[in-house]
């Protein structure tokens, strides 16, 4: 694709792939009646607090805005289909989704209410608890695939005829609770808890309050077709053409990370960091020696032969 | 690998050109009267020590990914060595824990 192409791929992409999660997820997640990140934007009053930062509060959704399009850049629909295959793909995606969580921060912290600025502190509160069992449980497959590439991790396991999610069964179920912690969906939607939200969010004109709606349902797709790439063989399958297979693989993953999520009921910011820290870290390292076993036993290997 | 980085930077300019333009149409909106809690009050920021320990662990987690691609290539030996350094990370949580670091405050 020529660089225009891609880029407009990648936007249209980033604006499809939040419309689709908007679609399909339901209005009320979880139990307690607690409303999902993107569900009520549409009913909230707008409330305007005192004197929110112009530039802060302004910046946020802008932030969320681009950090969406970076990390959908790496998505790959197809072997050429993609906006940039960059050799660093997997550590380049995890990077930049938390601009997003930056973004949530700085609209949380530059709406300058009571509430608005404990969302701010509780999102960062999550960012401790997600990011390092996601950061493990990703690195199953780019030891598998011998590349941090997308594109090589969906070859490689094709050629295999191995879907990581066979090999690596428990860097997959890390990957799921550390990917609803990091799109805050059900059951790890504290930072947007009604009163939170409401502050947060509410403090936004209905047009910005439509860029959240779209940054917080991308989030879950980017996720999503993320799992999909790692673990579910991305593009690669029979029949269909690659982007067909991309979209059913990265369907069945918000199916599942949403339906799972409603499964349990919903954490507190101090459960989630407890929950990250004393199981998921300590499995995460573990995925990894696993993962390192099944290499030297040649498992996923035989492509490279 | 510049033309790689340049379509993220026109990504990134087209997104702001779209936010620019929500942002003009909510600048023409009204404010109505603000009914919400001061932000200069007191926070239960209960995860410091939290933060601390993943601040060492997100470093300690980079140098995994350079391993992990030549993993397979180096075989053993990079097995062995990765066991001596998760061993340590284990070590490090478990006595984190022992502290009584791990819990919200």
């Amino acid at each position: 694709m020529g660089v225009g192409l891609a880029v407009l791929w990648t936007l249209l992409l980033a604006l499809a792939g939040s419309a689709l999660v908007a679609a399909i997820e339901p209005h009320r997640l979880g139990h307690g009646n607690e409303p999902g990140p993107a569900a009520e934007l549409r009913t909230l009053p707008w409330r305007r607090s005192r004197r929110p930062d112009r530039w802060l509060h302004g910046a946020a959704p802008v932030v969320a805005l681009i950090a969406l399009a970076w990390a959908v850049l790496i998505l790959p629909f197809g072997r050429e289909l993609i906006g940039a295959d960059l050799g660093i793909g997997l550590f380049y995606f995890l990077v930049v989704v938390d601009i997003l969580l930056l973004a949530v921060a700085l609209g949380g912290w530059g709406a300058d209410t009571a509430d608005a600025v404990e969302c701010c502190y509780r999102v960062i509160a999550q960012l401790v608890a997600y990011v390092v069992p996601l950061g493990l449980a990703v690195i199953g497959p780019a030891m598998m695939a011998r590349s941090l590439s997308t594109v090589d991790i969906v070859e490689a396991q094709a050629r295999a005829g191995l879907w990581y999610v066979v090999a690596q069964p428990l860097g997959f179920a890390l990957f799921v609770a550390a990917g609803l912690m990091q799109s805050y969906r059900a059951p790890f939607l504290e930072p947007f808890a009604q009163r939170l939200q409401q502050a947060m969010l509410a403090s936004y004109a209905p047009p910005l309050r439509a860029l959240w709606r779209v940054a917080l349902s991308g989030l879950l797709f980017v996720v999503a077709a993320m799992g999909a790439t790692l673990f579910l063989g991305g593009y690669a399958g029979p029949w269909l053409p690659g982007w067909a297979w991309m979209l059913l693989k990265t369907l069945a993953m918000i199916v599942l990370m949403l339906g799972l999520g409603r499964c349990f009921a919903l954490r507190s910011s101090a459960q989630m960091l407890a929950l990250s820290w004393k199981l998921l870290i300590p499995l995460g390292l573990l995925n990894v020696l696993v993962v390192g076993a099944l290499i030297l036993l040649g498992v996923g290997q035989g492509a490279f032969r | 690998m510049l033309t790689h980085y340049s379509i993220a930077a026109l990504a990134a300019l087209l997104a702001l050109g779209l936010a620019l333009v929500a942002l003009a149409l909510a600048h023409r909106r009204s404010a109505p009267a603000p009914q919400l809690r001061e932000a200069w009050t007191s926070y239960r920021f209960g995860y410091a020590t939290y933060a601390l320990i993943f601040l060492a662990f997100d470093m300690e987690m980079i140098f995994m990914y350079p391993w992990a691609v030549v993993f397979a290539e180096l075989g053993i030996k990079a097995f062995l060595d990765m066991l001596v350094f998760i061993g340590l990370l284990l070590a490090g949580i478990a006595y984190a824990w022992g502290c009584g670091a791990l819990r919200w405050e």
